[in-house]
């Protein structure tokens, strides 16, 4: 099986982990399988590499958490988007278009 | 106030690290469990369930270090202060280290400062590499050079294709 790797945009992943949290509270597993979901399974965040991330956007203020109870009765830890953090993923969204609109076009040039 | 939480949090980590270790593993292991699960009503036994979870997971220590390490990062960029810190205490010692060796050195009070103007250099040079290793560990976790690896699929679902995402 063909194989690829490439390396992309920094802000990837914490602009993927708002986007799914921007749909509801989630716990860092549901973050992982929103992320899949919505992209139509094209996407696969390395499950342990989810953490740091998660950690690291509540630190910047831009997520927040608080523990409760898990759809099967277990204690879990659930993330939600801040205000901050709302703000942060219209950003992040307006940068990725720009990009992303711009590398098409420059791909296209004749 | 998120910056109040976030202060908290960061005293917190410092006052009570094992009780925050704890909770950063009740948060991972929860997740596997979650894996696990998933991977039994695809039909694994409940031991490949169990396999395939802590494989997917990857490193678990190496992820718990690396929450554990965030959450008692400075809640603020700390670059400016740590900078002035050891610019700092690198002029300090080398203005030391320039009294020390600025004196004649053949009596005992002059062989004594010597020592001392080496002992402070030795130390300068212990602090400038611990700097510059503590950097790199920096940058790794909080400056944003942190790798997670994306797999994407193609319309078929098949042909991975690795991406690595940095954030």
């Amino acid at each position: 099986m063909p194989k690829a790797k490439a390396t992309l945009l920094q802000g990837t992943l914490d602009m993927l982990i708002l986007k799914a949290l921007s749909l509801g509270a989630l716990h860092g597993y549901g973050v992982g399988q929103r992320i899949a979901q919505i992209s139509g399974d094209a996407l696969k965040v390395e499950e342990g590499s989810l953490y740091p991330g998660l950690y690291r956007l509540e630190q910047r203020g831009w997520i927040e958490s608080e523990w409760d109870v898990s759809e099967n009765n277990q204690r879990a830890k659930f993330y939600k988007l801040t205000r901050a953090g709302r703000k942060q993923l219209i950003i992040e969204e307006q940068n990725w278009e720009r990009l992303a609109g711009a590398t098409i076009k420059a791909l296209r040039a004749v | 106030m998120s910056w109040i939480k976030t202060t908290t949090r960061f005293i917190n980590a410092w006052r009570h690290p094992d009780e925050r270790v704890r909770e950063v593993e009740t948060e991972l292991r929860f997740h596997i469990e979650m894996r696990t699960r998933a991977n039994v009503e695809q039909g694994m036994t409940p031991d490949d369930a169990k396999h395939a979870a802590l494989q997917s997971f990857g490193d678990f220590e190496r992820v718990r270090n690396n929450c554990c390490e965030i959450r008692r990062s400075l809640p603020f960029d700390s670059t400016p202060l740590r900078m002035g810190l050891h610019i700092g205490t690198a002029v300090l010692a080398g203005l030391a280290a320039l009294w020390a060796v600025n004196v004649p050195h053949h009596n005992f009070t002059g062989v004594m400062r010597q020592l001392i103007a080496i002992a402070i250099l030795t130390y300068l040079f212990v602090v400038v590499r611990r700097a510059r290793s503590k950097r790199r560990a920096d940058n790794e976790l909080v400056n944003g050079v942190l790798s997670a690896k994306i797999t994407a699929f193609d319309e078929q679902g098949h042909t991975p294709v690795e991406r690595v995402f940095k954030s």
